[in-house]
Parts: structure tokens; sequence; C-alpha cells
């Protein structure tokens, strides 16, 4: 809402500077958003007058004058414009001035002749559309003063939030009511009684309110004889001021009615308004099937049923507290104007102006809620000011159908409970007085107060709407502080606690967090050839901002690997992430999807870049598998294991795997596949997982017990065991373990050899088809230390046991 | 030459032999060619039996002499040698020591959650606990049963996300679907009031949706976190207080916390809170706009129609809510620019936290 601090002077007394009433709005609910200084623009304008005019010796179209500006010595400036002469006054930018458009005025030579300022025309002014002349101004316009104070441009604009409850400060008189009700001063409503005269309205006009349930109130008034042009000068800027353009002056006093009191208005040209038994008849009622009107803007529109119109027996000609229509339109002819002034239903209008798009300053305030008792006062304010800019005699009386009068409602209002809202003592008499500068009736009964409350405020309904109002304006500063709570303890529940462990392990081991966007692309199914369990459904947006974040995410994988396309676009090669958030899906007959809490990492790169002390090594499937290791000591999961898996479609046949806990799959891991990494424009390697938290939470044992640091030394054996190459690391491991009985405390694979490939027969240190695997064995006992003799025999057995189990060799 | 002259001689050519000894190998070989087994000066000694009884103390005190001075000089000259020795592997063994370290950098935490978390600390100290709902909700809970009227224009498609209902039903509201991404984390409020009797204390952090185009200042996703308190005798005093106390923690004791009345369906009284400007404290600057403050939640106490919907009774208890945005919060701290920065991912941001 912008509020002219020059109009609003004229409806309330402000005893503080702008400042300090900004400050007060601010603190009582009425956000100041922004405070425009107009007229500032034009310092450095003045008003002069021209003395002599002489064309300019090198250039037929220019003109050299003289211009007395009050100072002492004329202005001698060079003009292009033709539209004046000598004695004519125009506003003059003087050097120095920077004119609205941005345009410094400098002392110039213009075809070698100097010229010290500009006169100017409107548009360069920017006060005006008239950009083909100067800005001939009236002869008793004083020579020397601003131009801005003397054009009545300088004035304060408020930009004022005006919450959605608050649809009162939707006007000057309703904003006037706040300030005086918030700075404690006085304000005056406008109120006019119309000179009537002629022909009674009632004989010229019928209404009819067919659908009561979405029009309370229709009140009609006819002005005849008007002379349609356009406004007088204070009428146009009032309407410029408030946001609004000047049309002509019937349509600009509904305008000026709207701004001042909050009450839309709509001007029909009688005449074109069909009649019923002599009368020009009107109907406000629902659209009937396939009704079509064609509004102000030229637009046809289809009607839907339940849009509330006004009409005549030929059908509809406005649509009700949204947009009037073309055919009934007030036009330059117009003789005799129908004014109507009407209480619409806020459901219905919204709907209507939302459905068609069109929203105007008159939808917003029937949405919001108009004030069911003001449309008597607003009508004859327009038929007076109507009168009066546009001449024509207002017919006597009001044509004022309203079936069921709005009755003020009354509330109780506890003091104690308004103490006990607040947290402060507020003193009955500060409560009374503070709702009686609102423009309530609040009286003492019985220890409570009976509120009753005016019909401008809808939104007060309950006593708790009363308390607000109270403290909003007792003053919110006022309020001691205290700290309730402490009684118990807080703390983090065990998912809560084991999501915050498994993130601290992912960054221990090197990876940062990364927060995506929970949209994604169906396309990225094809791209990563994901395949969607039985039944799964991705979660469809029925409004996404684009058809690329059109579904919810049904894994992490999309949003990890354009992460990484990111930053090996932007020239970051080693990236490490990994991002805790839920996928969602969903399957037919679900209304909400399952959401499930996903850990997802990727590893493009390298840790670090090449350094002094090593190179960068690329990153690979076991980089990734040892984050997983650190992630799984973290949160206690023993047992679990990955096992080559080639169902993954995304990921590379090879090197890619199922994590698995004590036999179930709780996620996967592995390098991108290359047709995949084109779709996603990753160069590789990258490695990616993705794992269930819910799973991990489940399978993680939670603090296990103590087991005794050794006290004896380990005797230590190397071994090197030779095995076909489909032989995996893990079974070799496994059969070690469980020969290596009780005294073998440790198993570690510490060498992997193959021969190079392209070895010569000769140099072949292994057979065809086999790899080596060296495994560093320590023996210890818990009681005692172990000679070389004790070791023997158990090692012995364990070498012959797992060569067998595995079918390998030892190494020469 | 008598056997003492002899001795003293060898006596100086060991001692001129022992201090030319370049490395403590040489100086052993000397050490064996004097006193080893075989030695010469090992040999008098041993011969001085076989010498007349007359011969034998003289040159008994001599080779004695002898002995000593050709001990001493070989346990001085290899004291020399072994701290010369040391300075040496010393000297072999310096670095610069202005070369970069040897690291394994460790991951940061996203700086959204470095925020979330310590808002969490700060409330888990004053008794609350942490709830959790889901991110696509029912417009029951993100719109009804926190008090907004059925026309609210928050429900609009423009402003809304609408997700596809396959349950069949025939949507209620707005568009084709009562089913939504939630876009404020307040209806964790509604779902904890169903499931728990007051005192209820928590704090309820998580995405949210709303249909706005990313732009520095916007995005279509970001992170609220909502504080509920139902108790006995709950005011707005509490709210003020509690604020205030997580105001200064999280940015600062100088800080100053300001309330100003505004509106929210499912609070009355609402405030908006600002808080004073870092950099001018209140006085107005380029960085705040001029205005002295920065606008960091929204709260209010508890609208008794929200009870109603969840069956808490206003009379005997009362409650506040707040909710925040960490996005702001964080771009406030830091000074970020663009609020895109936080999904993009780029390593060069999330290092920096
Ligand atoms: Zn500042």
């Amino acid at each position: 809402m912008r509020v002219s601090l020059k109009w609003l002077r004229e409806l309330v007394d402000i005893e503080m500077d702008v400042a300090e009433l900004c400050a007060r709005l601010d603190m009582t609910g009425t956000k100041v958003e922004a405070v425009h200084t107009l007229g500032e623009a034009l310092d450095g304008v003045v008003i002069g007058q021209v003395l002599e005019c002489e064309p300019h010796p090198d250039a037929d179209r220019l003109r050299y004058c003289t211009v007395d500006v009050g100072s002492e010595e004329p202005l001698r400036i060079v003009c292009g414009a033709t539209n004046f002469s000598a004695g004519d006054k125009v506003p003059v930018a003087t050097v120095g001035t920077v004119l609205p458009g941005g345009l410094e005025i400098k002392k110039a030579k213009l075809r070698g002749v100097e010229s010290h300022g500009m006169m100017c025309s409107a548009t360069e002014l920017g006060v005006g559309a008239d950009a083909s002349g100067l800005l001939v101004l009236p002869a008793n316009a004083p020579v020397g003063e601003p131009y801005a104070s003397w054009a009545g441009l300088s004035d304060t604009v408020l930009e004022l939030e005006v919450t959605p409850n608050r649809p009162d400060c939707l006007s000057m008189a309703g904003v006037a009511r706040e300030v005086a009700a918030v700075t404690g001063t006085g304000y005056r409503v406008p109120a006019s009684e119309p000179e009537e005269s002629g022909t009674p309205a009632g004989e010229l006009v019928s209404v009819s309110i067919a659908d009561p349930d979405l029009c309370t109130r229709y009140a009609a008034r006819v002005i005849a004889g008007v002379r349609i042009g356009p406004s007088p000068d204070w009428l146009a800027e009032r309407v410029t001021a408030a946001g609004a353009r000047p049309i002509n002056n019937v349509v600009d006093v509904t305008n000026y009615v709207l701004y001042e009191l909050g009450q839309p208005l709509h001007a029909f040209d009688l005449d074109t308004i069909a009649a019923a038994d002599g009368r020009a008849a009107i109907i406000v009622r629902r659209a009937k099937p396939g009704e079509r009107l064609t509004t102000l803007d030229g637009q046809d529109r289809g009607l839907a049923a339940d849009t509330l119109v006004i009409a005549d027996p030929s059908g509809p000609v406005a649509l009700a507290g949204v947009m009037g229509g073309e055919a009934t339109e007030v036009s330059a002819g117009t003789v005799d104007v129908l004014l109507e002034s009407a209480c619409f239903d806020p459901a219905s209008t919204s709907r209507t102006s939302r459905r068609l798009g069109l929203i105007s300053e008159a939808s917003l305030r029937f949405e919001r809620g108009v004030d069911p008792e003001l449309q008597r006062r607003a009508v004859d304010r327009a038929a007076q000011l109507i009168a009066e800019v546009a001449g024509g005699a207002v017919a006597s009386g009001v044509v004022d159908v309203y079936p069921a009068p709005a009755v003020p409602r009354t509330l109780t209002l506890r003091p104690e409970r308004v103490a006990a809202i607040i947290g402060a003592e507020v003193l009955t008499s500060d409560i009374v007085s503070i709702l009686t500068s609102l423009g309530m009736v609040a009286e003492e009964a019985e220890g409570d107060l009976v509120v009753t409350v005016p019909t401008f405020r809808p939104d007060l309904e309950r006593e708790i709407d009363l308390i607000e109002e109270v403290l909003r304006v007792w003053g919110m500063d006022r309020v001691p502080s205290t700290l309730p709570g402490g009684r118990r303890a807080g703390s983090l529940g065990e998912a809560q606690r084991v999501q915050r462990a498994a993130g601290r392990a992912l960054r221990a081991a090197g990876l940062c967090e990364h927060i995506g966007f929970a949209f994604a692309d169906p396309a990225d199914a094809d791209r990563l050839g994901w395949e969607f369990g039985p039944g799964e459904l991705p979660v469809r947006l029925i409004n996404p901002m684009s058809e690329e974040q059109s579904v919810m995410r049904w894994t992490l994988l999309g949003g990890l690997l354009r992460a990484v396309s990111n930053n090996q676009r932007r020239g970051v090669p080693d990236v490490h992430l990994y991002e805790i958030a839920n996928v969602f899906l969903t399957a037919e007959g679900r209304k909400l999807p399952k959401e499930r809490l996903m850990i997802g990492g990727v590893m493009a790169g390298a840790w670090e870049r090449p350094s002094w002390h090593g190179d960068a090594r690329p990153l690979d499937f076991f980089d990734g598998k040892g984050v997983l290791e650190t992630l799984m000591d973290a949160l206690d999961v023993d047992r679990w294991q990955v096992r080559a898996t080639t169902d993954r479609a995304w990921l590379q046949p090879g090197r890619s795997a199922d994590v698995v806990v004590r036999g179930d799959v709780v996620g996967w891991i592995g390098e991108v596949a290359p047709g995949v990494l084109d779709a996603f424009e990753c160069a590789g390697p990258v490695t990616v997982f993705e794992l269930s938290f819910k799973s991990l939470l489940k399978a993680g044992k939670g603090t296990g017990s103590y087991v005794e640091v050794p006290r004896y030394p380990a005797v230590n054996l190397d071994i090197a065991i030779v095995v076909p190459e489909d032989v995996t690391a893990e079974r070799v491991t496994a059969a070690i373990r469980s020969a290596g009985g009780e005294l073998l405390e440790d198993a570690r694979l510490f060498d992997v050899y193959r021969d190079p490939a392209d070895s010569a027969p000769g140099e072949r240190r292994l057979p065809e088809g086999t790899k080596s695997l060296a495994f560093a064995l320590s023996y210890r006992s818990a009681e005692r230390t172990l000679s070389d003799e004790d070791v023997a025999p158990a090692h012995e057995r364990l070498v012959k046991t797992v060569l067998k189990k595995v079918g390998g060799s030892m190494r020469a | 030459m008598s056997i003492a002259d002899d001795l003293r001689s060898m006596r100086d050519d060991a001692v001129r032999r022992i201090d030319q000894a370049s490395d403590l190998e040489a100086l052993e070989a000397v050490r064996i060619e004097y006193l080893g087994k075989k030695g010469s000066l090992t040999a008098i000694l041993r011969g001085l039996g076989s010498l007349p009884a007359d011969e034998r103390p003289v040159v008994g005190k001599v080779s004695n002499e002898v002995r000593v001075a050709v001990e001493d000089a070989l346990s001085a000259r290899r004291e020399t040698l072994r701290s010369a020795r040391m300075e040496a592997r010393i000297a072999a063994e310096a670095v610069d020591v202005t070369l970069p370290g040897r690291r394994r950098r460790a991951g940061t935490e996203h700086v959204i959650d470095q925020i979330v978390d310590e808002i969490v600390e700060t409330f888990l100290g004053l008794g609350y606990t942490v709830a959790e709902g889901p991110e696509v909700e029912l417009d029951y809970y993100n719109f009804t049963a926190l008090n907004h009227p059925p026309d609210h224009p928050a429900r609009a498609l423009q402003d809304t996300f609408y997700v596809r209902d396959l349950s069949g039903d025939v949507a209620t509201v707005e568009g084709e679907s009562d089913v939504l991404l939630r876009t404020h984390t307040s209806p964790v409020q509604v779902h904890v009031m169903e499931r728990q009797e007051p005192p209820i204390y928590v704090l309820a952090p998580g995405k949210v949706y709303r249909r706005d185009v990313a732009d520095p200042s916007h995005l279509p996703q970001f992170t609220q976190i909502e504080g509920l308190v139902v108790d006995e005798g709950i005011t707005f005093g509490d709210l003020k207080g509690t604020l205030e106390f997580f105001v200064k923690r999280m940015f600062g004791e100088d800080r100053r916390v300001r309330l100003r009345p505004h509106f929210f369906p499912f609070t009355e009284p609402s405030a908006e809170v600002d808080v004073s400007c870092a950099i001018c404290g209140g006085e107005g600057c380029r960085s705040c706009g001029g205005e002295g403050w920065l606008e960091i939640l929204g709260c209010g106490m508890v609208d008794p129609n929200v009870f109603g919907y969840v069956g808490i009774d206003p009379e005997r208890y009362t409650g506040f809510a707040f909710g925040m945005g960490a996005e702001r919060i964080a771009a406030l701290k830091y000074g970020i620019p663009d609020l895109r920065l936080f999904v993009e991912g780029d390593m060069r941001f999330l290092r920096q936290f």
C-alpha cells in the first residue's frame, strides 16, 4: 500500500517526523518497507522565464535564448524546441542537475555556442508523457522557485506492508485511523452528502441480488448529464500518487474513492444497461453455463458456473469485484453514469480473479474483506466528486439492496487472560484505551470487558485477536523476557545420534557434505539405466519448475554426479562428497510416498593434487571401499561384506558390488559405467556408493565390550599363496581365519602379485591365470610369550588346510 | 737405548697415529695395533715378567704410564670422532621445514548443517528434543490444521509444489491433489501435538519447498528450523526470552533482538524477529540497507484454533512456536551473496566452512 504523506496529513494529525512515524508503524505491525521522497530527483530544476530568443547562428533548428532564473545574471541556453516564445515560463535544469532519466546537465557547447543549462519537457522531468516540446508553465509561476515544490511534486510516499488480516489498512482513511491509534492523535473521516436533484434513482435503476451468499449488499446511484473528460490536476495527481494511471474524470473518481475509503466502485454507462419495466435492471447472480463476457481489457472470456457476475436482462455486464465489461464501460460519449458500490464475497472474488488471472486493486480488497457498512458512504462520496469534476446531477436517493445488515460482533475479553498470554500486567484502563483508539467500544462487566468490534475489522473474531491488538499497541518491547523449560534434559534420539556419527565418519574419511536439490530429472532413470523395483514409481510433481526437476529423487546418485560434473567444468578435478538425505518412491494406490534416508557418496580425481612428496593417485573402487570401512567402523557394523555384482547398470561391471550385512543387501558401491559418465558429462573414474541409513542403523551393534590389549609379544610369519584368478581375496582370508585356530590373531593381506601381462614366458614367475596373495600372519597367546616352536605345528596345519581349501600352492 | 725409551717413543708414535685417525674404524685399527691381543704395547706389557728384577719397577712404571696415555688418547679421539659423526648425520638429515606437510584433508560439514547443529545444541541445552516429519505432506498438516483458510493464497499452484496422488482420492482442495511438498516445517508441530501430551519442547529442522525460481536470494528448496513449546503458563515473555537467549548464543552477546508485530495464520499474537546489524549495531548502514536490523525469524503464540485441531485445551495450555531459515542465517553470518552456492556442491565453497 502506497501512502502519500501529503494526502495522509489531510486525514490525521501527525505530530512526529517521518523516521519516528515509520518506527512506530514498524513496531505496531505495519511494516514500512520503503520511504520514497518524490521531487528529490528534480533538485536543481527551477522556474525560468525566457527573455529573448534568437536563431542560432549556425543551426536553423536551434534557438539561442536568454533565460531569467532568478539569479543575478540570466542564463544563456541553446534549445531545440519550438513551442515557446519570449515571455513564456518553463522549467530549467541548471548546471549540475541530474534529471530522473540520469542525464547530467553540464556546461556545453552546441555548434560553437555555450549553453548553461537545459529547458525541459514533461518527459525529461518524468512528470508527463508529452515530449513534443517544452513544458510551458502558467504565467503566474514564480521565477526562480524550485519547480518540484511549486508543482506540488514534493511529497513523501510510504510503502506499507499490510498483512492479510488487516484489510482495513488498504485505504487512506484506514491508515489514518491506524496512525491515530498508534500515535495517540485524532483522525477525520471523509464524508459527503451529495446535492441531489431530478428523477429519483429508484425510477431509473432496479437492483436485485439473486445470490445473497456471494453479495451481501449492492448500492447504486445515478449521476445524470456528466461530461467525460480529463481529471483536474489534483485528482490526477492523487490517483497517480496511489499508483494508478489517470483515465478520465469519472473513472478517476472511482479509483480515488477506492484508495481513500477502501471501497471498490464501478461506473457503468447507464444507457448501455438493458432495462426491465422501464428501469435499467442490475441483477447480481452466478454465471449460467456457456455465458461469456468481453472484459474492459478486450478479452472475451468464458465464465465458469460459480463466477459471480453483474448482469442485466440481456446477460453479464461485469465480473463482480474483478473487472467491468467492455460494452458497458464509461466512454467519451457517456452521459448518465450508474455507480456501483457493493460488497462481494472474499472467497468467490478470489477464485474468479485467480482463475482468470485478473488481479486488480478491487479484487485484492474484496479478497481480504471490504467493510460491509462502507458502501453507502463510498457511493455518496463518489457521486459528489463526480458531480464536482464531471458536472451532472446526482439523482435523488440510493438504490441500496442490503438484505441482511451486518451486526457488529461482541467479544468478551478477560484482563487476566491478557496477562496470562502476554506475561505482563496491562492495566485495564490501558486495555480500554487501546481498544477504543482502534475504533472498538469496550465496557466493563463483572471484571471482564465486553468489546464491540467495528465492521471494518473482520479479523477480530476471538478473545485472542483482541489480546493481539492490545499487545501490539501496548508494545512488545515492554514485555519482560523470561526463559521457560529446563525441567528436563534435552537429547538426540538414537537415529539422530547415529546419523551424526555417520556424517563425522565420512568427513574423517575425507568427504565433504553436500546438500542437493530433492528434485530430479525423470530422464535420469534412462541415463543411469535404473530399473525401479516391482510396482515402484517415482514421485511426480503436478507443477514442477521445469521438466528437469519434475520428480522427487529416488536415488542420491544423479545429484552427486551432477555435482562432480559442475566441479570438473569449473576446473576442480578432486571431488569427494557425501550426502545424507531422503529419497522418495511411491506406488499405484499410495497417497503419500515412502521416504527413505540414504547415505550417498561420490569420489573423483585424487585425494590431493600432486605434491613434492608424491603424485596424485586417481581414486578408484578401493578408495570408496575404504570410506565404507571407516563408516562401518564408526557405526559398529561388523560382519558386512561386499559382493561383486553386475546388476547395477550404472556401475562398471567388474568394479561394482553390493554391500551386504548378514545376508541383506543394504546398498551398493562401484565405479560409474563409462556410458553413464558420458550421460552426466563426468570424467572418470568416478566411484559412488549409496546405502540405506535405516539398514545400517539396524545393523550397528551399539557399544561393544572391552577386549584386552595384548601383553605378550606375537610371532609374525608371512606366507604367499598362489591361487587361480577367480579365487577372491575374501575367500582366502576366510580360509586362513577359519584354519588359524585360537593362536592366530590376525591375517593381513599385504601384497597381490600378478605377472605383468607382457612378460615373456621365460620371465613368468607364476603359472598362467594365477595370482599370488601375500599375508602377514600374527600368532599370539594371551597367557604367555610364544616361541617359534610353539607356533610351527599350528602354522603348518594352517598352510595345508588353506591350500587345500582354495586350491592354491605356496609361492616358491 | 733402554726399554723405557722404546716405550716412550712407542707412546709418542701411538698418540700421533690416534690423533690422525680419520674415523672410528681407523681408530679401532690403531687401538688393536697397540692394545689388541696381539698389540705391540700388549706384547711389551706381557714381557715385563721376563725382565731382570732390578729393571722391572722402572720399566713397569713407565709402561703403565704409556698404556694410560694411549688409552686416554684413544678415548679422547673416540669422543671427538663420535660427535663429529653425529653432527655429520644431523647435517645430512636436515630438511627445508617450510615444505608443505603431508596430509589427507578431512571433509567438511555443510555450512547449513553446521548452522542447524549449532541451533540444535543450543536448544538441547534448554531441554528440547528434536522432532522430524515427512517432506511430502498432506494439505491437512501443512495448511488446514495450521489454521490456513481454504482459499489461503499460499495454497496456490504458483506457490506450493503439489504431488500426484496415486490413491484415487478425489482431491478436496486447490489443484488436483491434496498431497504437497511441505512449505514449512510447521506441520511437524501438528504431528508432535497429535502424538504427544504437553509439556512439549521440540525443535524440528528440515527441508522445505516453495515454488520460487532459484536466484541469488531464493531457492525452491531450503532448510527451516521450527521450534514449539506447549506447557502450562507459557507466555509471550517466555517466547521473547527464549529467542533472545538463542540470538545471543548464535550471533553474539552484544547483539540486540527486536520483535515486531506481524501476522501468521497459526500463531496469535505473531511477530517477526530482527537482530541488530553486526556492522553498525543498529544505527543503519549499507550492509543492513540502512535499517540497522536484520529479519531472521517469525514467531508467535500458538493459535487456539491449532490447539483445537489437535485436541489440546487452550485454556489449560498455552504455547509458542518459531521458525527460521538456515540459509538466511548462514548468508548473514558469513556474508554469502548467492543462495545457489549452497546447493551446487562446489568443493571450493564447501571447503570454506
Ligand atoms: Zn548495519
